[in-house]
């Protein structure tokens, strides 16, 4: 516990570090919270007064009594003024220092490399920009907020009560200490019986969603009542947890109450024992039967705020996780201009491994030691088997990721040397399966150049041969795509996607299996226009099909890791190595 | 959610809870009826305990100060007074938040089962029109939503049973300061109404700003290679910088009105405070009343006070319950469509028969399949081929009885055929629980069908075999591998006909051959198979060759070669491809 407490103690550091507004300005706003918490005196003090002083032989004094009340209502005017500016003071800078946050996630995370951007993270990351920053502001409107009052509250009353009379006070704070035991002990269960909830309810969402996605197969092999009964036992493990935590708070609640009614049978017994020779009145003594109440006042809501100061501080600990995880290839600090024209690619002495895969022994590696030079406008091939590394090379040209051993160079520049800027644009990549923003076609195309007009966007259309598809839309150029796409097929996607590379008008083109969505009938007339408009281009093709392969200047085949083989299509199969085997039956299966 | 709707609204809210309420409520009428009776106990103590403090000061305190000695029975009546009914309303809450917990999410678990079970027994032609994750959400957050009214609720029943027997106890003890006091409640009712009316407006903006930067933050990472690709990491971080930053000016307005509510909410009640003291202080000079009677009465002021500040909060849960509610009904109260199972008719002289059917998709004009009529004989292997978006997949859910066809019919022989999807489904668990999904387990069986699918070898390769764990928590298997394991999936049900959807994106030609030459061996076995390749197309028993959700061509392949130019243009691209650049 107490460990868990220091590890908290520095997450917050850290968070506060972030988000230098959560911290400035805090003692300020604490002073106002405790002038503000002030009007809760009011009344006790009053009491005191008007019960010992406001009457002498049962006649009330008037004039003491009316100006007494002035001065309550005046301080109870003041104080309301204050809490006014405390809770607007610590709400403002909360959401400013949340939304700095939130900014340094989003350039971070975008600067992440793409091993931790796959599929199972990317829930994650999006979480942590989402839900996790929303139990912060959760917490900062609600038990934040709770803690500083109540905090307040406590502290001024306490200082309070030791004013009146030490010795009541002495005696109020040993009879409520107890209470911290109380408080420490049950809230550790209650936290871990959140923790179990939390953890019960992603199980469950985890399981429906699946049982979901997979309704189609689940249903076509009547496995429909066996599903369901796998997550009925989840749903009613979630709803026993809830209730396990529900019952525990319930029994934390009302324990402030239960002490204070202890502290107050003392109170009073220890006062009428000190009695009027030990300095106490009878007004004192209510007075301070008011104060003790207003002390323990804050318990039940100061538990109310354990779940969720415990969730803001897990949140906090996760947000910080992404923002102390290694952003993927760094900006060089001294960058080299790539030089103009055209550009040719250098691969010397390459070897990588996928970080996911621990240590760099020799078994885990997907590319060793490779070498290649491609010269500038010429269009090479890589081709091989899935897992020979042919991606991978295509990925460490582009710089989407740095290999551990050996240089890439571009046009004589080591990449590692040139400003992100210059090298995106210069050199695109199109992904295998392209991702399509939820706007219309035009705006995608937009995208990769933001100078471009519509006259620009129609030209490059017109200048792959695609017009006559786009003029097949209902909408042309300004038909919305849907969600990552999805109102198109996914060859049209690929269409698209080829299209946003081609207006960007690099020196460098990487396609990454990017017409393998399409029918053959398309993807030859694709490759036809490829070969006219890439004239000059350095394009580097990886391919499955090898009827792109058979058009590349020179094909470079992959195996586990390395290049066997490499030279003109024709030559290759003439050689009656590896890639005429593949090419042999790439041909039996294409041909009838 | 606009300022200009006022009464209405409220009254609306109340009618809401009213009914939401019934509803619920009829699950766990049992558990519901404890929670409110230990919310009942809460409030009467709440008024008992001011008159024990009331008794304590006057015979007590003020007593003894006044006269120097006191009975000692009377120090054990305060002390039995002010700990028993204190300990009472404690448990009154025990009770209260317990139970209620308990009822809450009872609730909802009965009615999770149910959203959950409702989505399983809809159709594919159902699903094929939502989202998963919505439907998740409907399952989880909007359940919570919903059972979200039901803790507060037991609460609302002890503030008002505590604003009425307070009321009558603060008359009683003195009818000018009562009266006074009790001007307070619609006070802070009011004040709360206008204040939930000004802080939802801002809740719901800053909420909408939310949705629009989760969907945007989704986006942007969801893209993130085509985001680094084109270096547009810095414009993407700006343009998320001015949603969030909406975000933070919305939340920020919200802040400062419900500063001022709060403040107003603390001031309000404390200068009323002030002012019945100041009056008390009066009847007391009159003779009207004792200082224990005015302290009582203060401090059951000061207890009534919280309450009714926070039932304005307990109220807006309402609305939210409302629309949870609303989303989770949408499910419930839809009718599960018919899904008219295809006949089976034992006398069939095929496996597998279409007549005329048709079927379009909601809300599309064009029919995705028109009027196909197809049959299978034991044995056979037909190959479906046509371009993409030509209707083939349809047409294979339409035969395994996954979609109803609008018009015409489907028959069955025996049992039901084993569909293999173009997206392998493995659910997250071992290999073999995905084969024998929905099955019992028999080794035999189940190596024959890995077998069978080509899968043996790479899944005897694996650490544990067939019981390897795949999916999130495991071990991630290549598409192609995936591929095989449904297809084994298929197999081992020993069906009489499998419809397998196009894999070749999946799977390597010779792989595919492998697997379509083992199939042709299995005896007995009719298969559709949905797909592209000539060398898997040849050696079909049959090609049918599909356009726009019709039946263009059928027969051999080469018969069809030879026959349909368009089959044979889709078919040779590749080929007529090389011969162009070999002649050029």
């Amino acid at each position: 516990m107490s460990d868990d407490l220091s590890t908290s103690t520095r997450v917050i550091r850290e968070g506060v570090n972030i988000a230098p507004d959560l911290r400035s300005g805090l003692a300020l706003t604490v002073v106002l919270a405790f002038i503000g918490t002030g009007s809760r005196l009011v009344i006790p003090i009053l009491l005191r007064q008007i019960i010992d002083h406001g009457f002498i032989d049962g006649e009330m004094r008037v004039e003491f009594v009316s100006t007494l009340c002035a001065i309550g209502f005046a301080s109870v005017l003041l104080s309301s003024f204050t809490l006014r500016l405390a809770t607007a003071r610590l709400g403002t800078r909360a959401e400013r220092g949340l939304f700095a946050i939130r900014v340094r996630l989003f350039d971070h995370i975008h600067r992440l490399s793409l091993a931790d951007h796959n599929e199972e993270k990317r829930g994650a990351l999006v979480s942590r920009v989402t839900s996790d920053i929303e139990t912060l502001t959760m917490f900062f409107s609600w038990g934040g907020l709770a803690l500083l009052l109540d905090g307040s509250q406590m502290l001024v009353v306490a200082i309070v009560m030791i004013a009146f009379d030490w010795r009541l006070a002495l005696v109020a704070f040993v009879v409520s200490a107890p209470l911290v035991f109380v408080l420490r002990t049950v809230q550790r269960h209650l936290v871990a019986a959140h923790t179990k909830s939390r953890e019960r309810n992603a199980d469950l969402l985890a399981e429906v969603g699946e049982m979901f996605a997979g309704v189609e197969t689940i249903q076509a092999y009547g496995a429909t009542e066996e599903f369901l009964a796998k997550s009925r036992r989840g749903i009613y493990a979630r709803a026993k947890a809830n209730i396990r935590a529900g019952v525990i708070g319930a029994f934390l609640f009302p324990s402030g109450e239960v002490f204070a009614t202890f502290t107050v049978a003392s109170v009073i017994g220890a006062g009428i024992l000190l009695g009027p020779e030990g300095g106490i009145t009878a007004g004192a003594l209510v007075g301070f039967v008011f104060l003790t109440y207003r002390f323990l006042e804050p318990i039940a809501e100061f538990t109310e705020t354990i779940d969720q100061t415990q969730n803001a501080v897990a949140g906090l600990r996760r947000v910080i996780g992404v923002l102390d995880t290694p952003i993927g290839p760094p900006e060089p600090t001294r960058a080299t201009a790539l030089p103009p024209g055209k550009l040719g690619v250098s691969v010397r002495n390459v070897s990588f491994s996928y970080r996911s895969r621990s240590s760099v022994d020799d078994d885990a590696l997907v590319l060793r030691d490779v070498n290649v030079d491609i010269a500038p406008g010429e269009h090479v091939a890589f081709v091989g088997p899935s897992g020979s590394g042919k991606t991978t090379l295509a990925r460490l040209i582009s710089r989407l990721a740095d290999p551990q051993n050996g240089v890439v160079t571009l046009g004589g520049v080591d990449v590692r040397k040139v400003a992100n800027a210059d090298l995106r644009s210069r050199l695109v990549v199109v992904p295998q399966e392209p991702f399509l923003f939820a706007s219309t076609i035009a705006e995608n195309l937009v995208f990769a150049d933001p100078g471009a007009s519509r006259q620009d966007v129609m030209a490059t259309f017109e200048e792959l041969s695609l017009a006559e598809w786009i003029a097949s839309l209902d909408q042309g150029i300004d038909t919305p795509v849907g969600q990552r796409g999805s109102s198109l097929s996914a060859g049209e996607r690929q269409l698209v996607a080829l299209a946003r590379a081609f207006i960007a008008a690099p020196s460098i083109l990487v396609l990454d299996e990017a017409t393998s969505s399409v029918d053959a009938q398309t993807e030859v007339r694709m490759a036809r226009t490829f070969e006219r408009v890439s004239q000059g281009r350095t394009t580097i093709s990886v391919a499955h099909r090898l009827s792109t392969a058979a058009r590349a200047d020179r094909v470079m085949m992959f195996e586990d890791g390395r290049i066997v083989e490499q030279g003109p299509h024709g030559e290759l199969v003439a050689r009656g190595g590896a890639y005429a085997r593949m090419y042999a039956s790439w041909l039996s299966a294409t041909s009838s | 959610m606009t300022p200009t709707t006022t009464t209405p609204e409220t009254t609306s809210r109340l009618r809401q809870a009213v009914a939401l309420l019934k509803v619920l409520v009829r699950h766990e009428p049992g558990t519901f009826a404890v929670a409110v009776s230990g919310a009942a106990v809460y409030a009467l103590c709440t008024v008992a305990s001011s008159f024990a403090v009331g008794w304590t000061i006057d015979n007590v305190i003020i007593a003894y100060f006044t006269d120097g000695s006191l009975p000692s029975s009377r120090y054990v009546i305060a002390g039995c007074l002010i700990i028993g009914i204190g300990v009472t309303r404690a448990a009154g809450v025990v009770v209260r938040r317990s139970f209620a917990g308990v009822t809450e999410w009872n609730v909802a678990a009965k009615i999770s089962d149910a959203v959950a079970t409702k989505v399983m027994r809809q159709p594919a032609q159902w699903h094929g029109q939502q989202m998963t994750g919505d439907l998740v959400s409907r399952v989880g957050v909007d359940v919570d939503a919903t059972v979200g009214v039901l803790a507060p609720l037991p609460f609302s029943t002890s503030v008002v049973v505590l604003v009425v027997a307070s009321s009558i106890w603060l008359i009683i003890v003195d009818v000018p300061l009562g009266l006074v006091a009790l001007l307070l409640i619609p006070c802070l009712l009011a004040l709360n109404v206008g204040y939930q009316k000004r802080i939802d407006v801002f809740y719901d903006r800053a909420q909408h700003e939310l949705g629009a930067l989760s969907e945007a933050v989704h986006e942007s990472f969801e893209g993130v290679l085509v985001v680094k690709v084109f270096g547009a990491e810095e414009r993407e971080t700006r343009r998320l910088s001015t949603i969030s930053g909406r975000l933070r000016d919305a939340r920020i307005r919200a802040v400062y009105a419900r500063s001022t509510f709060e403040a107003l909410l603390d001031f309000v009640p404390a200068s009323f405070n002030v002012l019945l003291i100041l009056i008390g202080a009066h009847r007391v000079g009159a003779g009207a009343m004792t200082l224990g009677e005015l302290s009582s009465f203060i401090y059951l002021f000061t207890l009534l006070i919280f309450p009714l500040r926070i039932i304005g909060y307990v109220l807006s849960e309402v609305p939210h319950s409302a629309s949870g509610w609303k989303r989770v009904s949408g499910i419930l109260d839809e009718e599960v469509l018919v899904s008219k199972e295809p006949r089976r008719d034992p006398a069939l002289s095929s496996v597998l028969s279409l007549r005329d059917c048709s079927f379009s998709f909601h809300g599309s004009s064009s029919p995705a399949v028109d009027g196909v009529s197809l049959d299978v004989s034991r044995g056979e292997i037909v190959a479906v081929v046509g371009r993409t978006g030509s209707g083939k997949s349809t047409l294979l859910r339409v035969a395994g009885g996954l979609l109803s066809p609008q018009g015409g019919s489907v028959v069955w022989a025996t049992g039901s055929p084993a569909m293999v999807f173009q997206e392998a489904f493995l659910l997250s668990g071992s290999i073999a629980e995905n084969v024998c999904l929905g099955a019992s387990r028999d080794e035999e069986r189940l190596r024959r069908a890995l077998f069978d699918a080509d899968a043996l070898s790479f899944v005897d390769e694996l650490s544990d075999g067939a019981e390897t764990v795949v999916g999130e928590r495991g071990v991630s298997l290549s598409g192609g591998q995936r591929q095989r394991v449904a297809l084994a999936r298929a197999l081992y049900r020993h069906a009489s006909v499998l419809l397998i959807d196009d894999t070749t994106s999946a799977l390597d030609p010779t792989t595919e051959q492998t697997i379509v030459r083992r199939l042709q061996a299995i005896d007995g076995l009719s298969c559709v198979i949905v797909a592209s390749r000539p060398s898997t197309v040849a050696v079909a028993d049959r090609v049918v060759y599909i356009e726009h959700g019709s039946i263009r061509a059928q027969g051999r392949h080469e018969e069809l070669l030879a026959s349909s130019h368009e089959y044979r243009s889709l078919i040779e691209s590749y080929e007529s491809d090389r011969r162009a650049r070999e002649g050029s």
